[in-house]
């Protein structure tokens, strides 16, 4: 047996990566245009991880999370969630999109569907769940959100953070095996970020696997396993949340850190 | 002066039903109309060579004038080999001509929907179809509505022109007795309120069905 042999093409090798990592990320490059906002990330998590992407506006983060269910389309490199390739195609992609769960800054509610409706849209018609079963589970969820008397409204009856929940609810009600965050808090009132973060801290506790873009520092520090820095479409800086805002070692994030304070 | 609009009464049974050929022509003209426009709206806007089919035909028709295109339909057509029934030729001819229009409506129904909501639909693992049918359609539906509307008010005042083709639509009809009894203004005066009581009636619909659906998705405070 001569390792030799192998072919020198098969750098990029999975296996490598931790077991039971459930995203994968090696090489990532996103251009829009001539502009790299991506510019090669590698990244793994862990199964129930929760992993918080820091950074500035433009800095990449929400691209990378938007690469991670196939929203944007890759320019180079190479995703897995759970083992499987992330592929153009589109049987492939909504594999994929069925176990990676979304959460958008606009919640992106369907106006035209009740709370209930739009939770067991995509159970009745991708999963082709009985109805009876996809009520009773949206039920569940949003008696677990606080919202189970909300069932018969339109979203546009909701305060911001009662939409954001809904949008919650609706992501787990396709029993994702991870939950993107991508700035779920920042379209809200102040004063209703709360009562979103406690149902992310509720997830997380429940050993959900996640990866939020958020300004919310207080719930990198309190929630976060891991807290990565991202800046001009590169990875910067990552470790625990104590050593990124206790004592951050690169130059950039400090200048990031320090600017929020103030 | 000269005029007896008593003579009207005598004639009016024909008239209604003159009007309700006029409504025949109208409904199913705008129902065929939207089934083209629906089809050419989709072509529009798929990023497929298909596109260019939908741009010609919506170019063809809006360009040229319906009298124009049903003369084509009715009398050039059998010249191919291709010979319709006045009454299928006015179908045809209403729905191409709406359908044109409505094309545009609905695509301008599909872009102003949010690219959010397809995100969403698309993050929750549904296809680019079921997205397309159960998403962004539906609303796309409404906000087309009050244009939807529109066309129906114009192609019912439009079927007029298939007098010219033999039918005996209400304006024909009208046509024919003001010639008989010499009565031309109160023969189409007559017509006249007819139509404004049909798209009077017809626009009361569209309100009362536009505020019913704007229920559900009115936001707070409204």
């Amino acid at each position: 047996m001569k390792l030799a042999h192998m072919p020198e093409k098969s750098i990029i090798n999975f296996h490598s990566f931790p077991e039971k990592s459930m995203i994968a990320v090696n090489g990532l490059v996103k251009d829009f245009g001539k502009n790299r906002v991506i510019d090669g990330i590698d990244a793994t998590v862990s199964t129930g991880e929760v992993v918080v992407l820091i950074g500035a506006s433009g800095s990449g983060k929400s691209t990378f999370l938007r690469c991670l269910n196939g929203l944007e389309t890759l320019t180079a490199g190479e995703i897995m969630i759970d083992g499987v390739p992330l592929e153009r195609r589109s049987s492939n992609l909504k594999q994929i999109r069925r176990q990676v769960g979304m959460v958008f800054q606009q919640f992106n509610l369907f106006p035209h569907l009740t709370v209930l409706e739009n939770i067991i849209e995509a159970p009745i018609h991708v999963l082709r769940q009985e109805k009876s079963d996809a009520i009773r589970v949206a039920q569940e969820l949003l008696s677990k959100v606080g919202l189970y008397d909300k069932q018969s409204c339109y979203p546009g009856t909701l305060s911001g953070g009662q939409g954001q929940r809904v949008a919650i609810a609706r992501a787990l009600a396709m029993h994702p095996k991870i939950m993107l965050f991508d700035e779920p808090t920042s379209a809200l009132d102040p004063e209703l970020v709360g009562e979103v973060l406690t149902v992310m801290k509720q997830l997380a506790e429940d050993g959900m696997t996640m990866v939020v873009v958020t300004h919310e520092m207080s719930f990198a520090r309190e929630v976060a396993d891991r807290v990565i820095f991202i800046d001009e479409g590169r990875i910067v800086e990552e470790g625990s949340p104590v050593q990124i805002f206790g004592s951050p070692q690169e130059k950039r994030t400090k200048a990031f850190l320090s600017r929020l304070s103030h | 002066m000269n005029f007896d609009f008593s003579i009207i009464f005598k004639y009016l049974p024909f008239l209604l039903q003159g009007a309700g050929l006029t409504i025949e022509l109208a409904v199913l003209g705008i129902a065929f109309g939207i089934l083209i426009g629906l089809v050419a709206a989709l072509l529009k806007i798929s990023h497929t060579p298909l596109r260019y089919i939908a741009h010609f035909y919506i170019w063809l028709i809006r360009g040229t004038p319906l009298l124009v295109q049903l003369f084509l339909i009715y009398f050039g057509l059998p010249q191919l080999g291709i010979k319709l029934s006045a009454f299928a030729s006015s179908v045809l001819g209403l729905g191409i001509n709406s359908g044109a229009y409505l094309a545009e409506v609905f695509r301008g129904g599909i872009e102003a929907i949010p690219k959010g909501q397809t995100e969403a639909s698309l993050s929750l693992g549904m296809g680019k179809f079921l997205t397309m049918r159960r998403i962004i359609f539906p609303q796309a539906l409404r906000i087309s509505i009050p244009s939807l509307g529109n066309q129906f008010i114009i192609s019912l005042k439009d079927s007029s022109l298939c007098s010219v083709i033999t039918m005996s639509e209400l304006l024909q009809t009208s046509q024919r007795f003001a010639s008989v009894t010499f009565g031309s203004l109160e023969f189409y005066t007559t017509a006249a309120v007819l139509y404004l009581l049909m798209t009077t009636v017809i626009s009361a619909l569209l309100h009362s069905l536009e505020w019913r659906l704007s229920k559900q998705t009115r936001t707070r405070g409204e």
